[in-house]
């Protein structure tokens, strides 16, 4: 007799777990910010992938980053070499899931491979000892994760405010041949005998001026014709630019500054008296950042600052070679005047 | 009909019997034939392994290898020359902490895998108790000829053997030494040149449970194993972090050491009473050494020193002053908080747990107070005498402290 009496049940409105949790490509696809990594996606053949079960961690570049390289359409990925395209890509998404809370708290160049098969760089600041701002500053081989830790269906995806540079197996010194721009710098590297040693292993962090920067300090390619070799430091005229043995991405001073403070790094140029100093500052909240070379004399008591430059170019930083890093310079740091050998 | 009912229920009542005797033997066999495996090592060797290099985050050094080893001793190796195992593996050996007590206590309050010594956290064999001492921080290996490998690994949790192949292949030490059956051993992996870098291992053999000594007495013997050209090199090359105080330079290759001993660790001062009779006295003389493994000589001092003890606590705490030949309190040039004594002079405060720091101002490294306090039999707290290692390597100072069996608490 009680199963005649029907219960009656109001229509329940109840929502569907993980209804607006989009797929990775989707989620590209519909952010008006990502436009350019979506067209990127397409072009390379991976957004069918990333739509796929994962789990994938997507680091996708904004526009503004595209931009800043020179991308403003999708078209403007034709221009590109599609291969290398594909590999930039691809070293852009992790084929696995990684969280702000599994990266090792100020970790630095923690190695993550990549669906293109080799590994990037992962540096995080988590701290400051002194006990101030307590931020989570990311980086990715150089570029700066602006937001961290989207939920995706299929995995999770940071935005970056550069897009990275990797040169895979290019070495320091087949980037700067390959680049006309630094054809003068590239001159005098191998005029002073300083060019051969960029193909070994280094690490080495050179600090690039092109054409128009060594212009400025009165060296070009007539000039460099005409200077005899013999009555300059080469060690300093062009040695200036290289950081020996060392591997730094700019980013790496900003977070050694948050982590202990001791983000300004001092050496002595090679085979020369003068000391160099390298720091790295950090705008718009770190999504963008510029460093800064001064230079001087070795001189007692008290060295002399000769020159001080400060490097506003994030986007043209951070060329990452197999070898080292190329970033630019856009002055000279040594007239030939300062390079005289006494 | 009835006597045929009383035949049924008894004979069924004998065939549960049956059944259940049958279930008892069967479940004894289940459970009682297996076969329980004792790892046992014939004729051991103890040893404890420290791992004395140590390293700082600077952007200058961010590129160099972080001191992470998996030690191995007697590692097998397949046809192409990885390793696959070992028969020991002392795997996630950190840099050593400031303090080895004298049980695994960290045992169980860790939280990571990293282990600051050898055997530390790892579950295996360990010593004996030798002459009353007891040795459950030192690790049976075996003995005569093995061979010893350290294998830089990277600062993760996993398994050494489980590493991807191309990150087993950097060894740092791969070396055999010689270890006597039944004999206690320390091993240091340290650093043996500041400027070129070289590493290497020093064995000692240590005696304390050889010699005749007193309960009643605290015993200390003191070792610089700092690496050569440390002390001379450029402060900028060296971590200048506060909490090691006038140890952070280094010290010089010789040094005299000189012992006070403080009224009661309540008093959080240097210039606190002392024991009489106790202060500024010279103990012994400490120069650098990282090759020969002699054992220093324990120098003592007496457990009831102070005329407030009861013979069963004692609030003393131990201050020692390193200074170099020429110097000792008396005439002493710096004043007391100077932080820079350019390598003359350093002080280490030995009090309570080693964390607590004297509220006069004075730049020194703390370590944990030699005599251990502790609740045992009815005392809650009794005070113990102990045998004690004060190491100085590149600018911090290390406590290894080895106390006898005692008597457990009652409560």
């Amino acid at each position: 007799m009680l199963f005649l009496a029907s219960c009656k049940h109001d229509d329940l409105e109840v929502a569907k777990p993980n209804e607006t949790v989009r797929a990775a490509t989707d989620f590209v696809k519909n952010n008006y910010e990502l436009r350019l990594f979506h067209a990127a996606l397409l072009k390379t053949g991976y957004a069918d992938q990333l739509n796929g079960p994962g789990p994938f961690t997507v680091l996708a570049p904004t526009d503004d980053a595209f931009n800043a390289i020179g991308i403003f359409n999708a078209s403007d990925f034709d221009k590109l070499n599609q291969d290398t395209l594909k590999k930039v890509i691809g070293y852009h998404i992790l084929p696995r899931l990684l969280r702000l809370s599994s990266i090792p708290s100020n970790g630095i160049d923690v190695r993550y491979a990549t669906l293109e098969g080799t590994e990037l760089y992962a540096s995080l600041a988590s701290t400051n000892q002194s006990g101030n701002s307590v931020g989570n500053w990311l980086y990715f081989s150089g570029a700066f994760a602006s937001r961290k830790d989207v939920t995706l269906s299929n995995g999770t995806l940071h935005v970056l405010s550069k897009v990275m540079k990797p040169n895979f197996k290019t070495t320091v010194q087949q980037w700067l041949a390959n680049h006309k721009d630094y054809s003068v710098f590239v001159k005098g590297l191998k005029k002073f005998d300083l060019w051969e040693q960029l193909n070994g292993n280094g690490p080495f962090t050179i600090f690039a001026p092109d054409d128009a920067a060594l212009a400025k300090v009165g060296i070009t390619s007539a000039s460099l014709d005409l200077l005899d070799k013999n009555l300059y430091v080469g060690s300093r005229l062009f040695g200036a630019y290289i950081l020996y043995n060392k591997h730094f991405f700019i980013s790496d001073s900003q977070i050694f500054t948050l982590i202990n403070s001791g983000g300004y790094f001092n050496y002595t140029l090679k085979d020369d008296n003068h000391e160099m100093e390298f720091v790295t500052f950090p705008e718009n909240s770190g999504a963008s950042l510029y460093y800064q070379l001064m230079l001087k004399d070795g001189g007692l008591p008290f060295p002399q600052i000769l020159k001080t430059l400060s490097v506003n170019y994030y986007h043209k930083v951070d060329n990452l070679c197999s070898n080292g890093l190329v970033h630019y310079v856009q002055d000279g740091l040594v007239t030939p005047a300062q390079a005289l050998k006494k | 009909m009835e006597q045929y009912f009383l035949n049924k229920t008894h004979s069924s009542k004998r065939l549960t019997m049956l059944l259940l005797i049958m279930a008892v033997i069967g479940l004894m066999f289940a459970t009682g034939c297996s076969k329980v495996d004792y790892t046992k090592i014939e004729e051991p060797a103890y040893l404890r392994v420290f791992n004395n290099l140590n390293y700082v985050q600077t952007l200058s050094g961010k590129d160099e290898k972080v001191p992470f080893f998996c030690m191995m001793i007697n590692p097998v190796t397949d046809a192409s020359g990885k390793f696959t195992g070992a028969q020991i593996v002392g795997d996630y050996l950190d840099k050593r902490d400031t303090y080895a007590p004298p049980y695994p206590s960290h045992v169980g309050s860790s939280t990571s895998v990293n282990n600051p010594e050898y055997p530390g956290k790892e579950n295996v064999l360990v010593g004996p108790i030798l002459n009353g001492f007891d040795l459950s921080s030192w690790a049976q290996v075996p003995s005569g000829k093995v061979r010893i490998v350290f294998a830089y690994r990277p600062k993760n949790t996993i398994p050494f053997f489980q590493l991807e192949e191309a990150l087993r292949k950097d060894i740092l030490i791969d070396t055999t030494i010689n270890l006597t059956s039944k004999e206690v051993y320390t091993l240091h992996l340290l650093q043996k040149d500041f400027v070129t870098k070289k590493t290497g291992v020093l064995l000692r053999q240590e005696n304390f449970h050889k010699l005749s000594l007193s309960d009643s007495l605290v015993y200390v013997n003191f070792y610089n194993m700092s690496a050569k050209g440390f002390w001379q090199a450029d402060a900028s090359l060296k971590d200048q972090s506060s909490e090691l105080g006038t140890f952070k330079g280094g010290i010089k290759d010789e040094m005299n050491i000189y012992l006070s001993l403080y009224e009661d660790q309540a008093d959080l001062s240097h210039l606190a009473p002392t024991v009489p009779g106790f202060k500024g006295r010279y103990l012994a003389n400490v120069k650098l050494n990282t090759s020969s493994n002699a054992v220093s000589p324990y120098v003592s001092f007496p457990l009831w020193a102070s005329g407030k003890a009861n013979g069963v606590i004692t609030n003393v705490w131990q201050r020692f002053d390193f200074f170099v030949p020429g110097m000792d309190i008396t005439n002493n040039p710096f004043f007391g908080s100077e932080t820079e004594t350019g390598s003359n002079w350093a002080t280490v405060n030995c009090l309570l747990n080693g964390k607590v720091r004297l509220t006069t101002n004075v730049s020194n490294a703390y370590l944990p107070n030699l005599n251990v306090n502790i609740h045992s039999g009815v005392n809650n707290p009794k005070t113990f005498a102990t045998v004690n290692t004060i190491e100085v390597v590149n600018g911090r100072v290390y406590l290894t402290t080895i106390q006898r069996k005692y008597a457990p608490p009652i409560y």
